[in-house]
């Protein structure tokens, strides 16, 4: 028995106790008709989310109870990647032990989609449609299959280069005249000769963050519209080779992992960290002592007057089928979806933000933040959203992007951007069978 | 008096019910999965195809030689200075016990504490670099060249796993009769001589016990790989238990995932076999 590896075995032993469980949790009863809970039976909704994802859901729930006060909701506070693994073991499994409600971030929609058809529940035979409009092109794209929708758009991560004011001030740079991505590495030559700031932190080895940001920026991604391997691309090329060209200045801080970023954000050692509208609640969380240093510019272009808007990060809320409650589930998640004041909640105390357009005209998104000088940054976030193009994951998106990071490897390893991710293609075409393009 | 044949099958019923749905269940799911492909509720037997599959999947042979260069230098590697240490600790008089919980503490130390303290001390700038650049040898880099990365990993391996060995090999060697080094000194052997002549002879069913449980360790080697490099730089240190992981829970792709599994259970049995037979062991 003890050959057996030990991975296999959690595996199965998940799969074992998700079956187990669901034995034991299917005979409560209820009766699916009671659309919305309005009525007088009891519904307990449960959801799975990580972080402040949960604050913004279980906030939402207050609201929500005032006119549908026979509703609540279980929400279980599971990290990101162990929500992940028990909801792809429950959906392997046959949809056993699933909650009513999962968040998902918007990079594994399709994936889940794609991989487990008729697992969730199609959000357009409910009627969400005619609410779609309220939230921006791209969202939309990475939400709907084949123009029906299987999740509810929530946040959203325009991006943005946070820099140190400070910084740049003492190197004589000025943010403005920063246009395209030749100007930033010109300028960061400066700020690293004056002050000594490495220009972006990078997991050079792990992840690939500033490499995607581009990519959405270029209109490209690892697919293209059709699903096929679109690394060849001279756009794909012309991203990474910015990036090697940064590496190749001495501008890119060697960060390991997440923490890693987070330290170089809060010591100073980098002048500016590209990323998600949500970094902002990192940095007002762990750089306190930087208050009122901070701004933020939009990533520069590749060409002048080229686009600069792209998105890193947001995620969604899917519906697992087979609810004893779907009805119910919908009703409450619509309402957490497309209302101004539950969105206008989660951006002001958990800092998600939404992309719910809306919501981009009340006074929070038009007044200046304290800790950015008084800049009014969500402004800036918001009026990006609109401009942001679609990036197509598809269900082989995790394998992809496997690929992707080794290739970044690669080329910090000293190979040409071109001929790594050459090498990536024909890789990622053997392992998904799909075409290169 | 006489029972009745089955009373004792009544009292094992609890045990056997819980082995038939945790340990038994599992694998004999897990092995039929091996020759399924699908997800979710979309599986569906397609015979040996996931077998065939392994022939030209590149990312398994890549694990696979990852993760054999691995044990072929580690095990080795680990044992012998688990031995040392026994030898050295075993002829110790002062202070034993805390020479003995400290080789054994790494065993038992968090898996999470050590991979944070080993990435935090072997990043770039880390203090085993500062240290490296401080007596002037230049600084390594551990976790972003293929070749260091495997030796980051050896090392980290080595570090919480020695004391383990040691603690096994020191239970061994206060076993063996002091009759034998005192006849070997009336002889006028040698302290080294006495090693390779008594010491290690008598150790022998208990190195091949720590040999084949490090085996099967290394075979099955996912937390370091993991959580110090995620099989990075380019795959350099992924790992066939890494590679099931990824398979499986990034991809997806149970039924393959499950393959491989059976594919180390079949490494670890032939492996088994093979240390087995060398050490010529008829018991």
């Amino acid at each position: 028995m003890m050959n057996v590896s030990k991975m296999s075995k959690t595996v199965l032993l998940l799969l074992a106790a998700s079956a187990v469980l669901s034995a034991c949790g299917g005979n409560k009863s209820s009766n699916g008709a009671n659309a919305g809970g309005g009525k007088d039976e009891n519904v307990e909704l449960t959801a799975w989310a990580w972080n402040v994802n949960v604050g913004a859901l279980n906030d939402a729930m207050d609201m929500y109870k005032k006119d549908h006060p026979n509703v609540s909701i279980k929400v279980e506070d599971i990290g990101r990647l162990d929500v992940y693994d028990k909801l792809s073991t429950g959906l392997a499994a046959g949809g056993a032990g699933l909650p009513d409600i999962v968040l998902v971030e918007d990079d594994r929609i399709q994936g889940y989609v794609d991989a487990f058809p008729d697992s969730f529940v199609n959000l357009s035979d409910k009627g969400f449609d005619k609410k779609a409009d309220l939230f921006p092109p791209f969202k939309k794209e990475l939400a709907s299959k084949d123009s029906k929708f299987y999740a509810f758009p929530f946040d959203a991560g325009p991006t943005g280069m946070f820099y140190r004011k400070d910084i740049f001030d003492k190197a004589g740079v000025k943010a403005d005249s920063i246009q395209t991505w030749d100007d930033f590495i010109a300028a960061a030559k400066t700020i690293k000769d004056k002050t000594g700031a490495f220009a972006v932190p990078v997991d050079k080895f792990k992840d690939d963050a500033l490499f995607r940001m581009m990519l959405n920026e270029l209109g490209v991604y690892y697919f293209d519209k059709d699903g096929k391997i679109d690394f060849n691309n001279p756009k794909v090329v012309q991203a990474l080779d910015k990036i090697k060209a940064m590496g190749d200045a001495g501008l890119v801080k060697d960060v390991n992992g997440w923490d890693g970023t987070v330290s170089a954000t809060v010591d100073g050692s980098v002048a500016t960290v590209p990323f998600g509208a949500w970094y902002y609640g990192t940095i007002i969380d762990q750089a306190k002592d930087t208050n009122g240093k901070w701004g933020v510019f939009q990533l520069p272009a590749f060409e002048k007057g080229g686009n600069r808007a792209a998105n890193l990060g947001g995620s969604s809320w899917m519906l697992p089928s087979g609810s004893k409650h779907e009805d119910a589930a919908y009703a409450f998640v619509e309402y957490f979806a497309t209302t101004d004041a539950v969105q206008q909640n989660a951006m002001e105390k958990h800092g998600l933000f939404p992309s719910l357009q809306s919501v981009y005209k009340t006074d929070l998104f038009t007044k200046g933040v304290d800790f950015f000088g008084g800049q009014p940054i969500w402004k800036l976030f918001g009026d990006e959203v609109k401009d942001i193009p679609t990036p197509y994951y598809t269900k082989d998106y995790a394998v992809a992007l496997d690929e992707a990071v080794k290739t970044q490897s690669d080329v910090f390893n000293g190979k040409k951007p071109a001929d790594a991710l050459k090498a990536a293609a024909d890789r990622l075409a053997d392992r998904t069978k799909r075409e290169v393009k | 008096m006489r029972t009745k044949g089955y009373v004792p099958y009544l009292f094992l019923a609890p045990a056997l019910g819980l082995f038939a749905v945790f340990m038994a269940y599992p694998i004999i799911y897990s092995f039929l999965l091996s020759f399924q492909t699908g997800a979710g509720k979309h599986m569906s037997f397609t015979g040996l195809s996931n077998y065939h599959r392994l022939f030209s999947d590149e990312l398994f042979w890549t694990a696979l030689k990852n993760t054999f260069a691995i044990m072929v230098i580690q095990v080795p590697l680990m044992l012998f200075l688990a031995i040392l240490l026994a030898a050295g600790l075993n002829s110790v008089k002062h202070l034993t016990g805390l020479f003995r919980v400290s080789f054994f503490m790494p065993a038992v130390t968090s898996l999470v504490a050590y991979s944070i303290i080993f990435s935090l001390m072997l990043m770039g700038d880390g203090i085993i670099n500062q240290f490296l650049t401080a007596v002037g040898a230049g600084a390594v880099p551990w976790l972003s060249n293929p070749i260091w990365a495997k030796a980051a990993l050896i090392l980290a391996m080595t570090w919480r796993w020695t004391g383990y060995n040691m603690v096994i090999y020191l239970a061994a060697m206060q076993n063996i009769s002091e009759s034998l080094y005192e006849a070997a000194n009336i002889d006028g052997a040698t302290r080294v001589r006495q090693f390779f002549s008594i010491t290690i002879p008598q150790l022998k069913p208990v190195i091949l016990f720590t040999a084949i449980l490090s085996t099967i360790g290394t075979l099955q080697l996912f937390d370091e790989p993991y959580t110090l490099t995620k099989g990075g730089p380019s795959d350099a240190t992924l790992t066939i238990g890494m590679y099931l992981y990824q398979t499986g829970f990034r991809f997806y792709d149970f039924g393959y995932a499950s393959t491989l599994a059976y594919v180390i259970v079949v490494l670890i049995a032939v492996l088994s076999f093979i240390q087995f037979k060398v050490t010529g062991d008829e018991e």
